[in-house]
C-alpha cells in the first residue's frame, strides 16, 4: 500500500484552492488580459517537469503547471463575474501586460 | 532521448487539467439534466472514493498519482453539483427549462436561461438595467444548445 498517490491528490486540491485565490487577485489588480502569462508559466512548469529526474518533484511541478494552465483560462470569466457584480469590481486603471497588442488579437481561452 | 525524460509530471499535469475540465463541463451538464442532484452527487463521491482507494494499491507511482488526482477532482465535482444548483437558482448559470427542478426556479423568477458568462469583458460594471435586458435577450448561445 502506498500513500504517495493520495498525497499528490491532496496537493492538487490545495493547488486548485490556491488557483481560485490567485485568479481573483490577478484579475482584480492586473486584469484578465494578463492571461498568457500564467499559461506560459504553467507550460514552462510542465516542460521543466520532464527534465527533473526525481519523479516526486516532477509530479509536483506537473500539478502546479496544470493548475496554472487552468487558471489562465479562468481569468476572462472572472473579469465577467466582477463586471456582473458577483465579485468585487476594481474600477482603478489596470496595468497593460507586455505584448498587449498581440494579446488583444487572440480570444482569451475559457473552459 | 525520450527515454531520459521524466514523464511523471506530464501525466500529473494532464490528470489535473483533464480532471478540472471534465468537472467543469460535466457538472454543468449533469446538474442541468438531473431532476434531483443528490443521486449523481453520491455516484460522483463513490467514483472518486473508489479511484482513491485504487491509488493506494496502484502498481506504479504514475498510476497512483493520476488516479488519486482524478479521484479527488471527481469527489469535488460531487460537491460542485450542489454549488451549481445554487448558481442556477441565483441566475448565475443558465437554467434548463426542460428540467422540472430548473423550471420551478424559472417560475420563481430568480433563474435565467441566459449564459451570462458568454460575453467578453467590457471593463465596466454591468448596470442593473443592462443585466435585466441581457437576461431577456433571445437565446442564441451555446448554453441554450447544451441544455435543450
Amino acid at each position: 500500500m502506498t500513500l504517495v498517490g493520495i498525497m499528490l491528490g491532496l496537493f492538487t486540491l490545495v493547488m486548485i484552492g490556491f488557483g481560485f485565490v490567485w485568479v481573483i487577485g490577478v484579475e482584480y489588480h492586473f486584469g484578465y488580459l494578463w492571461w498568457p502569462y500564467p499559461l506560459v508559466l504553467g507550460i514552462l512548469f510542465i516542460i521543466l517537469s520532464l527534465f527533473v529526474g526525481n519523479p516526486g518533484w516532477s509530479a509536483l511541478l506537473g500539478i502546479a503547471g496544470g493548475v496554472f494552465v487552468w487558471g489562465s483560462t479562468e481569468l476572462r470569466d472572472q473579469a465577467v463575474r466582477a463586471e456582473l457584480g458577483w465579485f468585487k469590481f476594481n474600477s482603478k486603471p489596470k496595468p497593460d501586460p507586455p505584448g498587449i497588442r498581440w494579446i488583444k488579437r487572440i480570444k482569451a481561452p475559457h473552459l | 532521448m525520450f527515454a531520459e525524460l521524466q514523464f511523471a509530471g506530464f501525466w500529473m499535469a494532464a490528470a489535473t487539467f483533464v480532471g478540472i475540465w471534465s468537472g467543469h463541463v460535466g457538472v454543468r451538464w449533469l446538474e442541468a439534466h438531473s431532476p434531483n442532484v443528490l443521486p449523481p452527487a453520491l455516484i460522483l463521491f463513490a467514483i472518486g472514493l473508489a479511484l482513491n482507494i485504487y491509488s493506494l494499491f496502484a502498481p506504479t507511482f504514475v498510476l497512483a498519482g493520476v488516479t488519486s488526482i482524478y479521484g479527488i477532482t471527481v469527489i469535488w465535482d460531487g460537491v460542485e453539483m450542489f454549488r451549481q444548483q445554487r448558481r442556477v437558482q441565483h441566475g448565475h448559470s443558465p437554467a434548463n427549462p426542460n428540467n422540472p427542478r430548473h423550471a420551478a426556479y424559472l417560475k420563481a423568477g430568480t433563474a435565467t436561461t441566459t449564459e451570462l458568462l458568454d460575453r467578453d469583458p467590457q471593463g465596466v460594471p454591468v448596470s442593473e438595467t443592462d443585466l435585466e435586458a441581457y437576461q431577456k435577450t433571445p437565446l442564441k448561445n451555446k448554453a441554450e444548445v447544451n441544455v435543450s
